[in-house]
């Protein structure tokens, strides 16, 4: 028997909308814990601190993975159709993966505008590299709104995490004082070891620093480095033997320089270059997370001033 | 469908686009109240470009080796209200046949443009319960092929089992799609769509809806790599092929995806492995027509990648007399590719490419090496997975 074209049309149509109103479905609001996705891992480490056991934290990007290229994969929009609400870094950071990742969560709480959008940018009293003059692609990979990668920078986190304090208020009134008390504690710790990584970090004063990415502009500029350049030359995009070499040369003319890099860097043409230019290398985690023994936020800053400290009082080895 | 618009006035509307977007530095803010005049509104706009060089062993008295524009893209996107958002997306490309004796006709051999609105389509913002609807033209989401635009595909020119059996540019269509997230451990979607079937597949003179639905599953096999397994029906009005008696379109497809992508390095190694089966429904034909490819594309290093595919189809070729009854017949077509990618950055992309499409028993090959490059401008949306 042959089913008429229009009535099968409008039969299937009908048979799609109603298979997610027969099921829960991942927009419907449940009672317990508030269900927070966050796109990295340092805002996980914020978000459980500040959450405690009120919240359910999900991390997109996993600590170890370069936060501008991970794959949407559809699982992640699947855990994003189940939140209430998403803390994102903001800056264009995650403008390749974030956006194709929402449209097919299809949840009207984690969509652009709705309440449960925080933006942890939003926080950030002033943005590094933010480009001046005329912005173009020749200029690589940049992000037009600044540097995006402040979540390396505690101080900057300290104002995420207050940040973070009033919104989950906002969104689960009747846990907003917890909130607010478990945000000002975690900050107070975060405050209390701000001099203790600064002053691990005092040798690195001394020298220069040669970064592969812009990744630790913020760290350099809350430790008060001497950043000299970068060896991607321009964001996103392979250094070019030109390049490279001007880095080294550079490099060997200043002296007395650290390279540092992220564990997802391409580490190849990173030890290249330290190895030319006689520069000590520290190969930090990029996130918390990223290696054994970083996955809470202050570990993850133990280990990467450590690291630095190390490098920097060992000169020309990694 | 086929909208004929000079090239002349998508050249003029890019370049009113442009321009207006260069003027919207320069008013205050204020000054719209008094001029009317903003661009705080306008939609992000993009613009992709491919270019082919061809040469063939096979040119047959075509001209086949020739070098040009393959298409160009416009590509505008906007919030339209709380409600929507809205895609539009103007082709300018080769417009390419196919024959049903086996030959493939392109316009590389005819220099053919045509102007197509590709894409208009609106999207619902914030549907309850994981629900989606779109409305307008937009590409029929069958199998893994038919929904790319060309500077997605794998190879230069899409299989060439979709090609004769899902058409040669894309298939988009006029029409409405809902879409669900099927509450399943792992991700899970199902679409439905009806569609007006404007499209060359369906039969132009006995008009009616087409419909058709996909469900996919994808599930996360470790965590840098995902399986992706698809089903796909479209069912229409009238038939593939002129000259056979009026009937129903009916094509099946299941499609397989492996994608792995190292998460411990950027632009680190991956590896992409497609294979789609399609099935047109045999009613009218002698055998059972099918078509399938297999696509491996492998990132070997930052910048670049490695492609092999492989892809059959049986299709109709012909008519032969049955005891008195005339029947269509089948050829097979084979086609074998392999190209090497240069991708210096997202924006553009450098490709070489060798094909050999042949036919069972017959005596049409087809080698051919080409060359296509790619470059996309303005603000262009993140592909998904």
């Amino acid at each position: 028997m042959k089913i008429p074209n229009r009535i099968a049309a409008v039969a299937l149509a009908l048979a799609a909308c109603l298979v997610p109103l027969v099921s829960p479905g991942p927009a419907a609001a449940k009672d317990g814990p508030l269900r927070v996705a966050v796109t990295l891992s340092d805002l996980g480490c914020a978000a459980r601190a500040v959450g405690g056991s009120d919240v359910e934290v999900t991390v997109l990007c996993p600590g170890g993975m370069d936060p501008h290229y991970l794959p949407a994969k559809p699982s992640l929009s699947r855990k994003l159709g189940q939140a209430d609400a998403l803390l994102f870094n903001g800056l264009e950071l995650e403008i390749g993966w974030l956006p194709p990742l929402l449209e097919k969560a299809r949840n009207p709480r984690v969509r652009p505008g709705a309440p449960g959008m925080i933006d942890c940018s939003a926080a950030l009293d002033a943005v590094l590299d933010v480009p001046s003059g005329a912005v173009d692609r020749g200029l690589g990979d940049i992000h037009p709104q600044g540097n995006p990668h402040y979540t390396v920078d505690p101080r900057r986190m300290i104002a995420v995490v207050e940040l973070v304090g009033r919104r989950f208020g906002e969104l689960d009134p009747p846990h907003a004082a917890a909130y607010r008390d478990r945000a000002e504690a975690y900050a107070a710790q975060l405050r209390e070891r701000l001099p203790v990584w600064r002053e691990r970090t005092a040798a690195l004063r001394a020298r220069h620093v040669l970064l592969n990415h812009q990744h630790w502009n913020y760290l350099c500029d809350w430790l008060g480095l001497d950043v000299i350049g970068e060896i991607e030359h321009r964001p996103g995009i392979a250094a070019s033997p030109r390049h490279v070499q001007d880095m080294v040369e550079k490099s060997r003319a200043l002296g007395d320089v650290v390279v540092v890099a992220a564990s997802w860097d391409h580490l190849d043409v990173v030890r290249e270059v330290a190895g030319r230019a006689g520069a000590s290398l520290a190969v930090l985690p990029g996130h918390s997370g990223a290696e054994p023994g970083t996955d809470d936020y202050l570990a993850f800053l133990d280990v990467v001033t450590r690291r630095l400290a190390e490098a920097a009082a060992a000169p020309g080895k990694e | 469908m086929n909208i004929r618009i000079p090239a002349a006035i998508l050249a003029a509307s890019a370049i009113l686009a442009f321009g207006g977007a260069a003027a919207a530095a320069e008013p205050a803010a204020s000054a719209s109240t008094v001029t009317g005049i903003s661009s705080l509104m306008n939609p992000a706009i993009s613009v992709n470009a491919l270019f082919l060089g061809e040469t063939s062993a096979d040119d047959d008295g075509h001209d086949a080796n020739r070098i040009g524009l393959q298409e160009a893209e416009m590509q505008f996107t906007s919030v339209v209200d709380p409600f929507w958002t809205a895609d539009l997306v103007v082709a300018y490309h080769q417009e390419i046949g196919h024959h049903h004796d086996g030959e493939e006709a392109d316009a590389q051999d005819e220099a053919a443009f045509a102007t197509d609105i590709e894409v208009a389509r609106i999207r619902a913002r914030g549907l309850p319960a994981g629900l989606g609807l779109v409305l307008g033209k937009d590409y029929v989401p069958f199998g893994k092929h038919v929904p790319l635009h060309t500077h997605q595909f794998a190879f230069v020119r899409a299989p060439v089992a979709v090609r004769s059996f899902l058409g040669d540019h894309g298939l988009t269509e006029v029409g409405a799609r809902a879409e669900a997230t099927v509450p399943l451990p792992w991700y899970s979607e199902f679409a439905a769509y009806a569609v007006n079937g404007d499209a060359e597949i369906f039969d132009a003179h006995d008009r009616d809806l087409a419909w058709g639905a996909r469900w996919t599953q994808t599930w996360d096999v470790a965590p840098t790599a995902t399986l992706e397994l698809g089903g796909s029906l479209l069912h229409g009005p009238g038939a593939h092929h002129e000259d056979e008696p009026a009937g129903g379109l009916g094509v099946y497809g299941v499609d397989l995806t492996y994608k792995w992508i190292s998460g411990a390095r950027s632009h680190g190694p991956a590896v992409v492995w497609t294979s789609e089966l399609i099935l047109p429904d045999p009613e009218h034909a002698e055998g059972d027509p099918l078509g399938w490819y297999s696509h491996l594309q492998a990132r070997v290093h930052r910048n670049w990648w490695a492609g092999f595919g492989a892809g059959q189809a049986a299709d109709v070729s012909g008519h032969v007399d049955v005891g008195g009854e005339e029947v269509e017949t089948l050829a097979t077509w084979n086609e074998y590719r392999a190209n090497l990618t240069f991708a210096p950055s997202e924006y553009s992309a450098l490709r070489a490419e060798i094909s050999q499409l042949d036919q069972d028993g017959g005596d049409a090959d087809d080698l051919r090496f080409s060359l296509q490059w790619n470059f996309t401008i303005g603000s262009h949306p993140a592909h998904l997975y």
